[in-house]
């Protein structure tokens, strides 16, 4: 193995979480191959964040961009592409966000290298790379070598990667950008922030989480009195904010909040990893839920396989009423 | 589909609004409509419906999901139909069906009327319960699959599925076992019957579950059939012929009257309680059956039979028609027509509430605890009440 | 203006399903008693498809890489509104996203498209990688996770979903290929006398030949080497017992524990 890339994200001022573990991943597959560790990184303020990443890469490449942080996914891809034609580095690794589900596959057709994205593990042995993706609801693992290639490009899964605080001192190099800021055919209009909402479920210490197993909009009521006689405010994934059950204030999960409550209640929920990257932090995870299959068994605290629509009424009822 | 295209556009502007559907025979309640004793605004009732549809048909008025919450939200009870004096009255529900079946066709249905059609037609039941488990029911009964017996014992998706109507499918096995009626199920071959999918306006899927159900049945030989549900009861007897589907199809209940009067069953060990019947509406007002369930409860010695106020033609419906059960328009208040149902069943000072219907029984059932009634009134099965009462003494 | 929309058919896996199993060869899953039907994100997408059809006029084509069963799909997006339907026969499982993606490159490439659409990413494997994949291929502007769009003037305005719930704002020049997200509108019911009628509309396979694509396209860059049942619910205790038990239980536990 020659070299292994990097690509680190940030918003707002700070280094994303996702893209400090692919570093740590980066730095302990450089120490097993014994080849060097190269950190991407495109902003406009370069002393932020290059010394940081240094910790872990032996060289910094910090592209500088006179725009603010937040831009187009397109000059990215080109300087990378440019990065990689010219160090021919054999793995390339993204945090899987929807930054780089933007430009990866893109990236991946620009230089011509095989990519597995959203991977759960990445190994390697004798200098050949495999990965694990979950599929099927994440009830199967799939394991993934590649054909003879200069480069394989892959997004591992936030949340799955342990951070290791890098320890090294790299060397940063600034260059610039390689090609025009603008594109002609794509424009960046601003961005918008999360619409404020009345619950702020982020400060709940009890959370009672809905989703797709509660069937209908009208179980939201046993879900609701649940909530109020654990002192805990409602919550919910994804598709219940889809369905238009729940304003998105509610949601929980990647594209939603990231709570730490005392005590996280998921009922009919499958626990899907982009849900599931929202509540790591829960001091006590249950879960309800009929499918003993469901991937939410494995991150919870304790569990009941059965139906959400039977159990939780009587839950409730025992919580108000203590057995003597 | 334009109002011209609309099979009753002749008749739908004659509603005067006199509001009668909304009531019983006897006026003592305005709310005899569950949807509009739920919503109390005219929208909800019959005759405030069917001028929305008509307004929307000619496109007077955007389809939205309210609106489609409105019209799906008739259970199809057919309180209306019994109480509307004009001469259409007879095609009133069939009205509203037809307006949800504008509905269908357009796409625009509301997101739990898609997700039980969606699941029905993938696995077979609104739940979207994979088919496979929908035999799961019978393990430990000792109940046959179907193979020539003289019956079919047609289950239906909710007792098949959901878990309290579930002990309602199992004790009227052990009661047709104990009746030495020679029967059998279609276990995870069953399929809908289709009975709410055609109320939902569904009318293209009816037909391709009904005519499947259609050749199974005559693939099998089943000539007898005999239904958990009323709903099942009532496609199969008046809505499969057309289909060329014509079987002998009785209610269990009706079967359970002639095995009692034939001294099949012995129910001597009784059931001790004041027990009120609560009228389904697939068997009362659709299929005119309103003594037959009563005539099994007053065979059993210790059964009180009192009726509510509301009763036979006049009941109440529990708000579980529809696709309702599921959809859950009708949920959510203290005025939700299964709550009044349960109010009015502890108004006759019964302990027991008996259902005919695995609908009635679910809905009922969750309005008990609504309610916080759970320690003095009951819901259940009539066939819970007779395997009761079939128990042998000491046993 | 010409939409192209990308679909393609899933097994069901979620909850409601009996069990997954691996099959014989070790590198698929057992289909027989799976319910496949279209991918959630994909109904998204010509739902929003349809729309903008609806709103400015125009055609809108369905097309998918994949076998005969797929052909359901298809049908169901001509039902709901699609003018046609055009199905490269392959078989879906051999092939990966680069050749998945190649293939459709050449086959939208001979069609007029003012804007592509794919939808986010599939249920089955989830590798949210076709759509940006075919727009490098294509040299039109993409733009993935789309949760709003607007489209005037030859320019689609689009919002794209970051974490958090927060947007980032663009404006593509058309042609461009989106990647719908979930929840950008409520896909239409299908009828099923509807998916009858559609049987009158076009429907069209083609091989690779056809499109001038040597199998050598299709060699996987990405090569599975076996699937595995992941582990199930190893971590949570589970409570056992009918639901009045495990609730008392439970309620018992999370007093224990002081959560309450």
């Amino acid at each position: 193995m020659a070299e292994i890339l990097v690509v680190a994200e940030h918003r707002d001022g700070k280094p994303a979480d996702v893209s400090l573990e692919m570093l740590s991943t980066g730095r302990r597959l450089a120490d097993q191959a014994g080849c060097g560790l190269l950190a991407v990184v495109v902003t406009s303020d370069v002393s932020a964040f290059a010394p940081r990443l240094a910790r872990w890469a032996d060289s910094v490449l910090a592209v500088k961009t006179g725009k603010p942080e937040h831009s187009l996914a397109e000059p990215y891809q080109k300087a990378l592409a440019s990065v990689i034609r010219e160090r021919k580095p054999n793995l390339v690794l993204l945090g899987h966000s929807s930054f780089a589900m933007d430009l990866a596959p893109a990236l991946a057709v620009d230089v011509g290298a095989p990519l597995a994205t959203d991977c759960t593990n990445i190994a390697m042995e004798n200098g050949a790379i495999t990965v694990t993706r979950s599929i099927y609801n994440g009830k199967v693992n799939a394991l993934y070598s590649f054909a003879p290639c200069e480069t394989v490009i892959l997004t591992g899964r936030p949340g799955v990667f342990p951070v290791e605080e890098g320890r090294g001192k790299g060397i940063v190099e600034e260059i610039d950008l390689p090609v025009h800021e603008e594109a002609e055919y794509k424009r960046f209009e601003g961005c918008s922030e999360p619409e404020a909402s009345e619950v702020d479920i982020t400060k709940a210490d009890v959370l009672v989480a809905v989703g797709r197993g509660v069937k209908e909009k009208g179980n939201l009521q046993l879900a609701e009195d649940l909530a109020r006689a654990l002192g805990g405010v409602l919550a919910c994934s994804r598709p219940v904010v889809d369905y238009g059950w729940l304003p998105s204030g509610h949601q929980v999960g990647l594209s939603g909040k990231t709570v730490r409550p005392r005590l996280y209640l998921a009922l009919g929920i499958s626990g899907a990893f982009q849900h599931m990257v929202g509540l790591r932090g829960s001091k006590m995870i249950v879960a309800i839920n009929k499918d003993e299959k469901a991937p939410i068994f494995t991150d919870a605290d304790y569990g009941i396989v059965g139906d959400v629509l039977e159990i939780v009424p009587v839950l409730t009822k025992h919580i108000l009423e203590p057995r003597r | 589909m334009a109002l011209t295209e609309y099979r009753y556009s002749d008749v739908i502007h004659r509603c005067f609004r006199c509001g009668y559907c909304k009531f019983p025979t006897s006026f003592i309640e305005v709310n005899n409509c569950p949807a509009y004793a739920r919503y109390r605004l005219e929208s909800y009732s019959t005759g405030g419906r069917l001028w929305l549809i008509r307004a929307w048909l000619n496109d007077e008025l955007d389809w939205s999901e309210h609106l489609g919450e409105i019209v799906y939200s008739c259970a199809a009870c057919k309180n209306c139909a019994e109480q509307c004096p004009l001469p259409f009255s007879d095609d009133i529900v069939d009205m509203i069906v037809a307006a949800k079946g504008a509905m269908v066709e357009r796409g625009s249905v509301p997101s739990a009327v898609k997700e039980f059609l969606e699941n029905v037609d993938r696995q077979g039941n609104p739940y979207g319960t994979a088919r496979s488990k929908r035999g799961e029911w019978m393990e430990g009964t000792g109940i046959q699959e179907y193979d020539g017996q003289e019956f079919l014992y047609y289950v239906g998706c909710v007792g098949s599925y959901d878990t309290r109507a579930q002990q309602v499918a199992r004790a009227l096995g052990r009661v047709l076992q104990k009746g030495g009626v020679s029967f059998g199920v279609l276990g995870d071959r069953e399929n809908c019957d289709g009975n709410d999918v055609g109320k939902l306006g569904e009318e293209g899927l009816f037909e391709a579950l009904a005519e499947e159900n259609i050749r199974q049945f005559k693939d099998l030989g089943v000539s007898k059939i005999v239904t958990l549900s009323p709903h099942a009861f009532n496609a199969i007897k008046n809505d499969y012929p057309r289909l060329d589907g014509t079987f002998e199809v009785r209610h269990y209940s009706q079967l359970l009257r002639d095995l009692v009067r034939a001294g099949k069953l012995d129910v001597s060990s009784g059931f001790k309680a004041k027990v009120t019947y609560h009228d389904p509406c697939f068997l009362g007002r659709w299929n005119a059956e309103y003594e037959a369930p009563r005539d099994v409860l007053r065979a059993v010695p210790g059964v009180e039979l009192v009726e509510m106020e509301r009763h036979r033609a006049d009941a109440l419906c529990c708000g579980g028609g529809g696709g309702n059960f599921y959809t859950d328009f009708l949920g959510g208040s203290e005025d939700s027509p299964s709550r009044i149902r349960v109010r009015d069943a502890c108004a006759t000072g019964a302990s027991i509430v008996a259902t005919a219907c695995p609908n009635c029984l679910t809905m009922l059932e969750d309005a008990v605890k609504a309610e916080g009634l759970d320690d003095r009134l009951k819901v259940m099965d009539i066939s819970e009440i007779v395997g009761e009462a079939c128990q042998a003494r000491g046993s | 203006m010409d939409i192209v929309v990308a679909v393609k058919q899933v097994p069901d896996t979620s909850e409601v399903v009996d069990v997954v199993e691996i099959d014989g060869s070790g590198k698929d899953i057992e289909r027989g008693t799976l319910v496949s039907r279209i991918n959630e994100w994909d109904e998204y997408a010509l739902e929003e498809a349809l729309q903008w059809k609806q709103k400015l006029g125009g055609t809108v084509t369905a097309v998918t890489v994949g076998p005969g069963e797929w052909d359901d799909t298809l049908r169901r997006a001509l039902a709901m509104g699609a003018d046609r339907a055009i199905r490269v026969d392959e078989d879906a499982t051999v092939i990966d996203c680069s050749a998945a993606a190649r293939t459709l490159a050449a086959l939208i490439g001979r069609l007029p498209h003012d804007l592509v659409m794919f939808g986010a990413q599939s249920e089955d494997f989830g590798s949210a990688q076709l759509g940006p994949m075919v727009a490098e291929m294509l040299g039109i502007p993409h733009a993935a996770l789309v949760v709003r769009l607007q489209v005037e003037e030859g320019e689609a305005h689009v919002e794209r979903e970051l974490e958090g719930g927060a947007r980032d704002l663009y404006t593509l020049r058309l042609p461009a290929l989106l990647t719908i997200q979930t929840g950008i509108n409520r896909p239409r019911y299908v009828s099923f006398s509807s998916v009858r009628k559609a049987r009158e509309k076009e429907l069209s396979v083609m091989s690779l030949d056809e499109l001038g694509l040597p199998p050598q396209a299709l060699t996987p860059a990405v090569e599975l080497a076996r699937l595995e049942l992941a582990p199930a619910g190893k971590g949570a205790v589970l409570i056992s017992g009918a639901a009045e038990e495990a609730a008392a239980r439970l309620a018992t536990i999370l007093r224990e524990a002081g959560v309450i």
